[in-house]
């Protein structure tokens, strides 16, 4: 969306970016009552101002005839009082349109000579009002609104008798039209808060409808990312959003499927490597023995026969040193055969950790390190005085194995700390040297497999392993199995 | 957002605020005592004229006929009209008024109680007299007083002879007091009005100058055919134009000259046209024994 507004000026406005930093980081439950609250505020404001004005026009128009028919009325029916010099009469004919009409601020009737025959003020007159406004004979009233210490003032100037018997001068306050007005704005603005509240509520739960659904979608998202595909949501509308969430739906049955599959493929590929492992592992006792057995047993009985020979020899008298010499270097070659075949054996497979277990094989082994490579071993066996599982004691021979390989070859180690404990059920190891150390992320990309087996045996059983190690560090190997 | 609700507030302060104030603003709560008139330093002519036909036509009548007297006397004329004929007498007997045009029972009581004084008479078409017409709604089927029994009926005014006193007298030959032969009466204070109430079939009957009859019905013809006449009273003699005791007798003598001559004079014509005149006459007291007798009578 925003590269699509940018194209457009008014969008990449700065007023505009700082609009949308505001209405953008705003909930969709704020947006939506900011939209209500918005229309129904500038609807109420708008329709107020409109009326206001518009009866404000008509109130003033209406106050204009009023004050004129009021005037016409009282010079019509003051004509013959004025006449007959009845004064008592025209004072209680200005009394009963003041009474008559609540709007009458003032009347009075002035004679052709403009003094003022009688007037509502009671006790004296305001100065500058009569001369105010005026009529002349010919005209048929004269209005003029005056500015007065109380307000606007319609003032109504009509002759009577044709201007013979003088003028009448009706004023009409505006000040109940300004009161009508006042109470008319009020309400309506009353009604627009009570509006907007409603709205709000209305808006409450239209939000709820809107959001629920979107929240449900994002909470199942959330678990589908943690790996739950048994989310299943239920389309509430059948609009977009009702669309999305049998999109989602259909897109985890999919992610279910896939994964269940992951997991199968994984399974196999565990089932495949124990019966890899498993048959490297038979297979190389079957040529430990093998070697042990058969040609261990070949090479012994060639050394012996070898041995015969030389006694025959010695017996004989017969001086062939020659022979003698090239028998010593058979019986030589013999040994040091034997001796590798013996070596190849324990290294392919000892027999002691068939037959004695794990501690007495790791024992051994570290002996055979430690007179093969120039490195101190430390092993420290805690809690394990029964034979586990073998799988497990195969797995744990083989991790240390290899670690302590990967450190003569690569670690230039001086010293070398091996724990083995059993504990609460679990089986820990904990490999530490003083080497090198080197950097995890360029042994990935070299493809050190030798890692990668200690990994795979760890997880076969349900283990975890763990690798700290950095350049100049050293390096901490954890390996944590349940039994 | 912000900008819009400037916008807003601006827009409704707009619509509340009241317009700027003008430069003068009238304090109507400061009251000063009004100016009184400055009395005139000539003094009026002044001039009653009782209230036989209603105070806008008596004014739109008597202009001409006042400016006349004004002209000739060269002196402003005022008129004065009051409501009754009893309070034209008053101002006759205080001296509020010079001159005063009055009702013929108006005369008679003013003659014998303070000396209120005939000065002349209006001649109508060649005669000095004049009648009380009973009249009612063009479509009443009355054919005289009896037929008004029950009936509304409008009295001019309390000492009116055409207006009150006679229709009174008629009653009483039928053996009755208005107040129980009438439903209901009242006071149109003037003879003009008395015609209007008929027309408008406000009064089922009233009794009316017969000199006011005339002169409405050339001016409002429709009158004349939303009332009909059902019956005439003898001949009394014609309102007069009377002055009070107090008058100067010289003014008086002057009045009365101006009056005689008036026919004589094209503007002086104008004005008894327009009043519905002839001329004016000097005419002997014992024209109104006639009204006297009719008060007697009513008043007994």
């Amino acid at each position: 969306m925003p590269n699509h507004n940018s194209q457009s000026p008014i969008f990449s406005s700065p007023f505009f970016a700082r609009f949308w930093r505001i209405a953008g980081s705003v909930s969709v439950r704020t947006k939506i009552l900011g939209i209500v609250l918005a229309l129904v505020l500038l609807l109420g404001v708008g329709i107020t101002v409109q009326v206001r004005v518009v009866m404000q026009r008509a109130l003033e128009s209406w106050m204009e005839e009023q004050s004129v028919s009021v005037a016409r009325d009282l010079a019509a029916r003051a004509t013959d009082f004025i006449l007959v010099n009845d004064l008592f009469a025209l004072h209680q004919l200005l009394d009963e349109t003041q009474r008559n009409h609540p709007n009458v601020r003032y009347a009075f009737i002035a004679d052709e000579e403009g003094h003022v025959l009688v007037h509502t003020f009671g006790d004296g007159f305001p100065e500058g009002l009569l001369t105010a406004n005026s009529a002349t004979a010919a005209e048929h009233h004269r209005l003029i609104r005056l500015e007065t210490t109380e307000g606007g003032v319609w003032d109504t100037a009509v002759p009577i008798f044709e201007g013979r018997a003088g003028t009448a001068r009706v004023g009409l306050s505006e000040a109940g039209m300004q009161a009508a007005l006042a109470t008319l704005t009020g309400q309506m603005l009353l009604t627009t808060v009570i509006v907007s509240a409603i709205g709000i509520a209305a808006a409450t739960l239209l939000t709820w409808i809107v959001t629920r659904p979107i929240l449900d979608l994002k909470r199942a998202a959330t678990a589908v990312g943690h790996g739950d595909f048994s989310q299943h949501l239920i389309p509430w509308s059948g609009d977009e959003i009702g669309e999305l969430a049998e999109t989602f739906n259909v897109m985890t049955a999919e992610l279910a499927h896939a994964e269940q599959e992951r997991v199968e493929r994984d399974q196999l590929r565990s089932q495949l490597l124990e019966k890899v492992i498993t048959a490297q592992e038979d297979e190389r006792r079957r040529i430990a023995r093998e070697l042990h057995d058969e040609t261990g047993q070949s090479l012994t009985l060639l050394m012996v026969r070898l041995q015969m020979v030389n006694q025959r020899l010695d017996n004989q008298q017969c001086l062939l040193p020659d022979v003698q010499e090239q028998l010593d270097d058979a019986r030589v070659l013999v040994a040091q055969t034997l001796d590798g075949v013996h070596n190849l054996a324990v290294e392919l497979r000892p027999s002691v950790l068939d037959d004695l277990g794990l501690v007495a094989a790791l024992h051994r082994y570290v002996k055979d390190y430690q007179a093969r490579y120039p490195v101190e071993v430390d092993l420290v066996v805690v809690g394990l005085e029964e034979r586990l599982p073998p799988a497990v004691e195969t797995a744990a021979y083989r991790i240390v194995q290899e670690s302590l390989t990967n450190i003569a070859r690569h670690s230039q180690a001086q010293t070398v700390s091996i724990l083995i404990e059993y504990r609460n059920g679990r089986v820990r190891a904990i490999i530490e040297d003083d080497g090198v150390g080197f950097d995890w992320a360029r042994v990935k990309e070299n493809g050190r497999l030798g890692l990668y087996g200690i990994r795979e045996r760890a997880e076969l059983l349900n283990g975890t392993l763990t690798i700290e190690s950095a350049p100049g560090q050293g390096t901490s190997i954890f390996v944590e199995v349940p039994l | 957002m912000r900008y819009f609700f400037l916008l807003a507030a601006f827009l409704l302060l707009s619509a509340c605020a009241t317009p700027a104030a003008q430069a003068e603003r009238i304090d109507l709560m400061e009251l000063r005592p009004l100016p009184r008139p400055s009395t005139t330093a000539v003094l009026p002519l002044r001039v009653a004229v009782a209230s036989i036909i209603s105070p806008r036509g008596t004014m739109d009548s008597y202009e001409p006929l006042l400016a006349y007297l004004g002209e000739k006397l060269d002196r402003p004329v005022e008129l004065v009209q009051r409501r009754t004929y009893g309070e034209v007498n008053d101002l006759l007997e205080s001296g509020g008024v010079d001159l005063a045009f009055v009702c013929t029972s108006a005369y008679v009581m003013g003659e014998r109680d303070f000396g209120m004084q005939l000065l002349a008479a209006p001649q109508v078409k060649g005669d000095t007299v004049y009648h009380s017409l009973l009249i009612v709604p063009a479509d009443s089927m009355a054919a005289g007083m009896a037929d008004l029994r029950g009936g509304v009926f409008a009295f001019t005014d309390p000492i009116s002879t055409s207006g009150r006193n006679y229709p009174i007298a008629l009653v009483q030959q039928l053996g009755e007091t208005p107040g129980n032969f009438f439903r209901r009466t009242f006071y149109t204070y003037s003879h003009d009005d008395a015609i209007r109430a008929v027309a408008n079939h406000v009064a089922d009957g009233a009794a009316v100058d017969s000199l006011v009859y005339a002169f409405a019905i050339e001016r409002e013809p429709e009158l004349a055919q939303q009332t009909r006449i059902i019956h005439q009273s003898p001949a009394f003699g014609i309102p007069p134009v009377v002055t009070g005791p107090q008058i100067r007798p010289q003014l008086a003598a002057e009045l009365q000259a101006i009056l005689l001559e008036m026919d004589k004079d094209p503007a002086g014509r104008a004005a008894l046209t327009a009043v519905g005149i002839d001329r004016f006459v000097v005419v002997a007291d014992a024209i109104y024994d006639s009204v006297r007798e009719l008060e007697t009578t009513v008043s007994r």
